[in-house]
């Protein structure tokens, strides 16, 4: 499955770089995160739930940054599981400063489902990962209008 | 009675039971301190296992045991292969890689069993699965079936050179002559991708080991009670006679029920073993999607060689078949495949080769129809698109090549799936579908209905084909009939049932022998403590090889009434008739004795039973046929499809059914309606979507599309009877006929229907979706 996109943060793109640096900021702001810990530079690990139609679980995971150039881009792969299947993905995220205080998002990801997710999940998975990473920028744009704990922007609807 | 059973359309017997809901399912057993197992299955279609930690689930409370593959000890081998390779056929390859119990170092499909949990509870059993950690190293996985027999392929069964599994070519005559002399050659892709059986009842086991008297019962849903109890005995180390396998009231089975020994079947009985306590295993419905073996996924290459007034001069077929992961069934679904690929035909050159290939998808095993569909998919396709090509009437080129009732029987020269000569044992072809062209209005629908419809704007086609079911085979089956003191008639036979109206055909059959109503004939079928040899219900055998077994019996114990009762009566026995639950001198009737009575004087508790005779008015007979009957068929359909949403609707549906001797119309005509349904299932909405990972995407009914009652039209069945010579009734099956063709006609008609387009349908199962796509592209021809 493909997933790409953009989206305009209302901040300048050093800030919005922190901000999608930060595993605080990304648990508080991905819908049903429950907690994300760095284990060494470019890695973190954390478990997250899930919750695609009739399916519904936590997943735990792992998430590796890699070819960084700040404040510019990054790839990231992520890889989790859980009792309802597994999920494996790899992406791209680019920061673009549109010089008026404004930075555009540009994202492009493959995910690969399996189990369960997969099985009964699957024709939910479209919309469900397009809602979940929606969910999550708004979030986190919310969070650049009021850089405080981040709780505010803590979202967990089911999707 | 005077009239006989057999053949009348009456009420079944089991169905007050069943319909009132007090009919033994078998997850209506409940004993007591019994265990509950679930399975931990592969979320991947190939990886190594690295390594399965099970310590948290064992730690779980209310967790009895976890088990491994590690932990099986002895029990962990590959599963039996439940039918060999015909090594009777030159150069004939086969490669046996069965199914294990528990997989080990790798995973092979997704839904492969990794481990089993027991627990007191099924909720806490599931929970306790997700507590087991498996450490997976994905491998690339194999999907496609022409992939997977690449060069470089990864291997699935790495001791193996390749994926293929089985390679096979048998010849009639010589195609390759007959090529040369043909005037049109059609040669066609054909691909008939995979769907599920989809039981209403999922499958279950219940065992339960008793320690003290060292016996083991086990409800099983096995169409095949008795091969099942010889497998477990042997796997579990016991004698035969210390397991009792019991298939109560079946809610269908429809050929991944017959005897599998998969994972649940094999493990659930081991735990009572272990535990000594009764274990219940049920099946879920997403298991059901990966956990339960499924059907169809052939790619045929196919051509036709004909004279230019339409005479089929020779058929040429190389295919794939996907077995999936494992080969437990053997070869039977692709030789089906090799015995209908020539239809109803009288084809005189023939040239047939499949290779099986091993993918990472859910195992195949037959499902109803059994590789029979898709033979008849591409003998039918072919014809069609002769036909067109000709500029020959469909019916008429059909009518042209149909084998003519003086040939039978019929040698086809190749070996069926039961390794024997494919020889049609009989039949008149022609009636069936003259039968059906007349019921459908053919000639009236072509001539005036469909211009007319055309006219208003509707797309609406018909459909007609020809097919013919290959049934009844062997090796054998048995029954054994009781005389009861009160008069009643007891019959043990060894077949399961699914719901195919066994206790009323089969009764009939008793009934007309002894003389009684046919409500006093008690049938147990399915419990191997009743009778202990038999095989199974598959194959469309039972109203075949059962049928004529307990005809057999029925016939012998009317010979031991009729003598007993003639030394009480004091008459001769061809003066004696029975009639109306007694014995009674033809010309006085009041003079006459109940066959409980007689039952009672033939098991005498003082004097000597004579040397020579047996106690009772009992007899177990067998039957095996020499071959398998053959029935045949025609359907026709008017079909209209909507332009707009590509949702179509069946209009009208006739089948047409030659299964011989019809012990109960109304019975063979729910086996027809219900595989008519399977079939159209088959052919717009059940298809199983796999990704290129091998998960599969519609695990779920929700998505997965079963026709329901809105989708499947009311169906007129019409009847030839064409006797079989290879028994005594003349019966031949009726199981599988209903869904075999309806994909074939499926095609025909929707090509028919949408006449303005350049449309080949090559493929089946169809959907809106997939026929949308179909048309994009193709120019209308006006």
């Amino acid at each position: 499955m493909r997933l790409s996109g953009e989206y305009l943060f209302d901040g300048p793109r050093e800030k919005v770089w922190e901000l999608v640096r930060d595993p605080k900021v990304l648990t508080s702001a991905i819908p049903g995160a429950q907690s994300m810990d760095q284990v060494s530079e470019n890695e973190y690990e954390g478990k997250m739930e899930v919750r695609v139609g009739p399916v519904a679980g936590v997943f735990s995971g792992r998430l590796v940054v890699s070819d960084e150039v700040p404040p510019e881009s990054y790839a990231l792969s992520v890889q989790g599981r859980g009792v309802i299947g597994f999920a494996r993905g790899s992406g791209r995220i680019q920061l673009i400063d549109r010089g008026d205080d404004t930075t555009l998002m540009k994202y492009e990801g493959e995910l690969q489902i399996g189990g369960k997710l997969a099985g009964v999940g699957q024709r939910l998975m479209d919309s469900a990962s397009k809602s979940i990473v929606r969910q999550g920028l708004e979030s986190m744009n919310a969070a650049l209008q009021a850089p405080a704990t981040g709780e505010e922007g803590k979202g967990n609807a089911p999707v | 009675m005077a009239e006989k059973y057999v053949g009348q359309r009456i009420k079944r017997n089991e169905d007050p039971r069943l319909l009132t809901g007090r009919a033994l399912f078998v997850d209506d057993v409940e004993l007591h301190g019994m265990l509950h197992a679930a399975f931990l299955r592969s979320d991947y279609a190939h990886a190594r296992l690295v390594s399965v930690d099970v310590s948290a689930a064992r730690n779980r409370p209310g967790v009895v045991a976890v088990y491994t593959a590690e932990d099986l000890g002895d029990l962990w081998k590959p599963g039996p292969l439940l039918v060999p390779a015909p090594h009777s056929v030159e150069n004939v390859v086969f490669h046996q890689r069965t199914q294990v119990p528990l997989a080990k170092d790798k995973v092979r499909y997704v839904g492969e069993a990794i481990a089993v949990v027991f627990a007191e509870s099924r909720y806490i059993a599931e929970d306790a699965l997700a507590d087991i950690w498996v450490d997976y190293e994905p491998l690339e996985p194999v999907v496609d079936m022409e992939r997977a027999l690449d060069a470089d392929a990864p291997l699935i069964h790495e001791d193996l050179d390749s994926n293929l599994c089985a390679h096979l070519a048998q010849e009639k005559g010589d195609y390759q002559a007959a090529r040369e002399q043909a005037d049109l050659i059609v040669s066609r892709r054909f691909l008939v991708d995979r769907g599920a059986a989809g039981a209403m009842e999922n499958r279950g086991v219940v065992a339960d080991w008793d320690e003290k008297a060292q016996h083991l019962t086990v409800w099983d849903t096995t169409q095949a009670p008795i091969p099942i109890r010889n497998g477990l005995a042997g796997m579990l180390g016991l004698s035969a006679h210390q397991v009792r396998v019991v298939a109560p009231f079946v809610g269908g089975g429809f050929g991944p029920k017959i005897m599998m020994f998969l994972s649940e079947e094999v493990l659930v009985p081991w735990g009572s073993m272990q535990f000594k306590r009764p274990v219940k295993w049920i099946e879920d419905r997403q298991e059901n999607f990966l956990a339960t073996t499924q059907e169809r996924g052939q790619v045929h290459d196919a051509e036709m060689a004909l004279t230019s007034d339409g005479r089929i001069l020779g058929v040429r077929d190389v295919f794939i078949h996907d077995t999936g992961a494992y080969d437990p069934y053997g070869m039977t679904i692709p030789l089906n495949t090799q015995s209908h690929a020539m239809g109803a035909y009288d084809v005189p050159n023939y040239y047939t080769e499949v290779k099986v290939a091993f993918t990472n998808k859910m195992i195949v095993t037959p499902v109803r129809g059994a590789g029979r569909p898709q033979g008849i998919f591409v003998a039918e396709r072919l014809l069609d698109i002769a036909a067109k090509e000709l500029g020959i009437d469909r019916v008429g080129i059909r009518r042209r090549n149909l084998i003519p009732p003086e040939k039978f029987p019929y040698n086809h020269e190749i070996i069926d799936q039961a390794f024997a000569p494919l020889v049609l044992d009989s039949g008149n072809y022609r009636l069936a579908l003259d039968q059906a062209v007349k019921r459908i209005g053919y000639e009236e629908f072509i001539k005036d209905e469909q211009p007319r419809l055309r006219a208003e704007g509707k797309r609406v086609g018909l459909g007609i084909v020809v097919f013919i079911e290959t049934t009844g085979i062997g090796p054998y089956e048995g029954a054994r009939i009781t005389v009861e003191t009160s008069g009643k008639i007891s019959v043990a036979t060894g077949v399961g049932t699914q719901g195919q109206g066994h206790f009323t055909s089969f009764a009939q059959i008793v009934a007309d022998q002894l003389g009684v109503d046919v409500r006093d004939v008690h049938l147990v079928t399915g419990d191997t403590a009743e009778f202990h040899w038999g095989t199974g219900t598959f194959a469309s055998r039972g109203a075949v090889v059962a049928a004529n077994a307990i005809h057999a019996a029925a016939v012998a114990v009317r010979a031991k009434t009729l003598k007993l009762a003639s030394k009480v009566l004091e008459t001769p026995e061809e003066e004696l008739e029975l009639r109306d639950g007694e014995v009674r001198v033809a010309d006085i009737p009041r003079q006459s004795i109940g066959l409980g009575e007689l039952a009672v004087l033939a098991n005498p508790l003082r004097g000597a039973v004579e040397p020579g005779t047996e106690p009772g008015l009992e007899a177990t007979d067998y039957f095996g046929p020499q071959y398998g009957a053959t029935a045949n068929g025609a359907q026709a359909m008017i079909v209209e499809v909507d332009p707009e949403t590509m949702m179509i609707e069946i209009k009208r549906h006739v089948v047409v059914e030659d299964c011989g001797t019809v012990l109960n119309p109304l019975i063979v005509e729910g086996q027809v309606h219900g595989g008519v349904a399977l079939g159209i299932g088959n052919s717009y909405y059940e298809k199983l979507v796999y990704d290129e990972n091998g998960q599969l995407l519609n695990a779920s009914l929700a998505d997965y599309l079963i026709p329901s009652a809105t989708e499947v039209p009311r169906m007129e069945v019409g009847h030839e009877v064409t006797p079989s010579p290879l028994n005594p009734l003349g019966s031949k099956g009726a199981g599988e006929a209903g869904a075999i063709p309806v994909p074939a006609l499926f095609a025909q008609a929707i090509e028919d229907a949408l006449a303005d387009y350049d449309l080949e349908v090559l493929e089946t199962p169809l959907s809106p979706n997939r026929l949308f796509e179909l048309l994009q592209g193709k120019e209308k021809a006006e």
